[in-house]
């Protein structure tokens, strides 16, 4: 990126970067790792850290394969096979990938035991049948039912039930029994490191912003994929103290912030770097997303001495799991909060239930609050639903709105 | 052929008759639950032909057309005449479509959700039933009514009757002496009319049951829902007869009789004991087994997925189904469609090729 406008990497990202890396090296010695679970990235993945599992997350690979260029001609592969161009991005990467053998990761270890929860979607539903299938291994679901308004007290205890008695399958897979205290352990792992990732998300309420929404589209792998462990407490830690000295020393992701954005839904990984570049030489960062601060906001609700009550309250909670309402106060909340200029909504052809809504949801910023909000068409994993032109053109004419 | 009521004259009838209407959106819930309010349940797949223009505004291009057109249809005030409107939880889309009714674009009358469990165990059932009995509270505070358990059996008992004509219309389905196209007509009716006149009109027909087969290349079909409807027009041009179908809307929602003395649990075993259902999260395994044992049973000569645009659930499926029916020999063919386009002549061209290559 361009220095005199982006400030240096943090190098914690780098670290945290780095970390991820080695764990996708590890991955690369099946017959290392011992048991193998694939997981969706809303999974209660504590019982699986406590009983030792590796852990590999499709739609990490996805975003990996995406951000490298190669998740349209691995899709391909799922696609010559019938998996329509309708269907999820990611799943049709991840699909593709193992039909294919394509991947940037060299291999990837094929899982023991599967693990969806539905609080992201009922696309992981659906892709892990596949994936179950595929592989004849145990595929432990998690349904969690959509909150409309509240948490019923029937939906919390449905779901506390399925994760007690997932417990069963998982231990049978691990070949060993569940250890209560280590649970509790993982889980207040899990709680700590929720916790360090939101107030780095919340010192983006600081002028200027220290990081945008792009770094933490980086930074955000380890609390997704890696949850529950020691060194992502640690890393998330280090990356506060960063941070905090940024603001201390008031600097900014960009040099000279003009305005602030807010970015909602998945990132487009193919075109982070466009994305920043227009932006950033615009003066405006996007200090603030609905997609990374969804694994933040659920700290406080980990409790290590109640671990299957709280995994199953936490777990029905991420924002996808919430009412398409419920979303729009929680990002004006979050305008407000981080002294927001506008919202750019990424209606992400791939993902249903984060995109259903937006088109209210920007009317509602725009004609009740008068914040200037875009609509912005593409894919987060899939190019061929982007073009540039486009999406330049719409930036341009948001730009001028915004007064830059 | 047969003298079906439209979905107009049954509402009318049973508004004139002091009864209230639940516009009721895919695919499962309970039937006999409203009833016991004396509320019509009266389902809205898409309707077809509706148009985008309304809920185009709401919902992306990339949603399905069911949930466009139910849309546009709300907002047309095509349900005004409904007092109620229920969203179960089938996919992602549906879900969605739920929430901008509740906090967006709310109608004139309450929208209530109905979360479906996914999955096939004791916690699902319990968690349905329960979900039914706060589906009953609302409904109470909608009517002030309070249908007492042995009413609530009564009223479900009277719809198992009704399905368990509507399973022996589906296997009977090729020896009524009719055409494609009026059976699936008759076994539709079951959306919208009352169990008691869904019984009457189904015994009156099976009553008409011949000895022999219609002929024609046998031939199931898979989908959520059969519209455009003139796909059965369009087999009976080609010779080809319906024996039998794995619809959302029809063959999945024969309900076996429940066995448990408390309603809602009634309620909830019915739906989870239903054929299998990705929206339900049934595995392939049961899906492959079904649609054999369904081949086998009616000697179907082949298998037409009958998909609605972008409807996850059933894209998903297709590749490993069209494989596995393939390799038991089973042929099959893939027509996708849209609600608001009419059966194209490029469908047409296909399904004739398909048939031609199989008879």
């Amino acid at each position: 990126m361009t220095n005199d406008i982006f400030a240096p990497p943090l190098k914690t990202i780098s670290h945290s970067s780095m970390m991820m890396a080695m764990h996708f090296l590890k991955g690369r010695r099946p017959e290392k790792l011992g048991k193998v679970a694939w997981v969706t990235s809303g999974a209660p993945v504590e019982l699986l850290r406590t009983l030792d599992f590796y852990t590999f997350y499709p739609e990490n690979h996805g975003a990996v394969c995406g951000s490298s260029h190669q998740s349209v001609s691995i899709s391909i592969e799922a696609e010559n096979l019938g998996y329509s161009r309708d269907l999820c991005s990611y799943a049709r990467t991840d699909i593709g990938s193992i039909l294919s053998g394509k991947t940037p990761l060299r291999t990837i270890p094929p899982p023991d035991l599967l693990v969806a929860c539905t609080n992201i979607c009922q696309t992981v539903l659906h892709w892990y049948r596949v994936l179950a299938h595929r592989f004849n291994v145990p595929l432990v679901l998690i349904d969690t039912p959509f909150i409309y308004d509240e948490a019923a007290d029937h939906a919390v205890a449905y779901v506390q039930k399925q994760i007690e008695e997932a417990v069963k399958v998982i231990e049978t897979v691990a070949g060993q029994s569940l250890d209560m205290k280590r649970f509790r352990e993982v889980t207040s792992l899990s709680r700590k490191a929720s916790q360090l990732w939101m107030q780095i998300l919340d010192l983006c309420q600081q002028r200027p912003a220290p990081i945008s929404a792009v770094d933490q589209f980086i930074a955000m792998a380890p609390i997704v994929s890696l949850r529950g462990e020691a060194k992502t407490v640690d890393i998330y830690g280090k990356m506060l103290e960063e941070v905090e000295e940024r603001v201390v020393q008031g600097i900014g992701a960009l040099r000279n912030e003009r305005k602030r954005l807010l970015w909602d839904n998945l990132p487009i990984w193919y075109a982070l770097r466009y994305l920043a570049d227009f932006l950033g030489t615009r003066g405006i960062v996007l200090a603030a997303s609905t997609y990374t601060s969804a694994w933040g906001k659920l700290a406080n609700m980990f409790n290590p001495d109640n671990p299957f009550e709280s995994a199953a309250r936490t777990y029905m909670h991420p924002i996808l799991n919430r009412s398409t309402g419920d979303k729009m106060k929680t990002m004006m909340k979050m305008v407000n909060d981080f002294h927001l200029d506008g919202v750019i909504l990424h209606s992400d052809r791939s993902c249903k239930p984060y995109s259903i809504g937006q088109m209210d949801q920007r009317d509602r910023f725009i004609n009740e609050h008068g914040i200037p909000a875009l609509l912005l068409e593409a894919d987060h994993n899939d190019s061929r639903s982007f073009s540039e032109e486009q999406t330049s053109n719409r930036l341009e004419a948001f730009c001028e709105m915004l007064g830059v | 052929m047969f003298n079906i009521p439209s979905r107009t004259e049954a509402i009318k009838k049973y508004k004139a008759n002091g009864g209230k209407v639940a516009a009721v959106l895919p695919i499962h819930y309970s039937r006999g639950l409203f009833r016991a309010f004396d509320i019509l349940p009266v389902e809205v797949w898409g309707p077809p032909r509706i148009g985008t223009g309304k809920s185009a505004a709401h919902l992306q291009q990339y949603v399905c057309s069911i949930c466009h057109n139910a849309l546009s249809y709300i907002q047309q005030g095509g349900l005004d005449i409904a007092d109620t409107i229920l969203v179960p939880h089938a996919c992602d889309s549906l879900q969605g479509l739920g929430s901008i009714l509740l906090d967006f674009t709310p109608p004139r009358q309450p929208v209530f959700p109905l979360y479906v469990p996914r999955g096939h165990r004791q916690s699902g059932l319990d968690f349905f039933a329960a979900e039914f009995h706060s589906l009953y509270d609302r409904l109470s505070e909608m009517t002030g009514r309070f249908p007492r358990n042995r009413n609530l059996l009564a009223s479900i008992e009277r719809e198992e009757a009704a399905d368990s004509l509507l399973k022996e219309l589906h296997t009977q389905m090729r020896f009524l002496p009719s055409s494609n196209s009026a059976i699936y007509k008759l076994i539709r009716s079951r959306e919208y009319l009352p169990a008691e006149e869904f019984t009457q009109l189904a015994q009156d027909i099976l009553k008409m049951e011949q000895g022999t087969p219609r002929q024609g290349t046998p031939i199931l079909l898979e989908g959520i829902v059969p519209e455009p409807m003139e796909i059965f027009d369009a087999l009976s041009n080609f010779d080809a007869v319906v024996v039998g179908d794995d619809f959302a809307s029809c063959g999945r929602r024969v309900y076996p009789a429940g066995t448990s003395h408390d309603p809602f649990k009634r309620m909830a075993e019915r739906i989870l004991h239903a054929p299998p259902d990705p929206t339900r999260g049934n595995s392939f395994e049961e899906r492959q087994a079904h649609l054999m044992e369904m081949a086998a049973r009616t000697g179907a000569a082949g298998i037409i997925f009958y998909i609605v645009k972008f409807c996850e659930p059933e894209l998903f499926d297709l590749p490993i189904l069209q494989k596995e029916m393939r390799e038991a020999g089973l042929p099959t063919l893939l027509i996708e469609v849209d609600l608001n386009s009419p059966f194209s002549q490029q469908a047409q061209t296909r399904l004739g090729a398909f048939l031609e290559m199989i008879q």
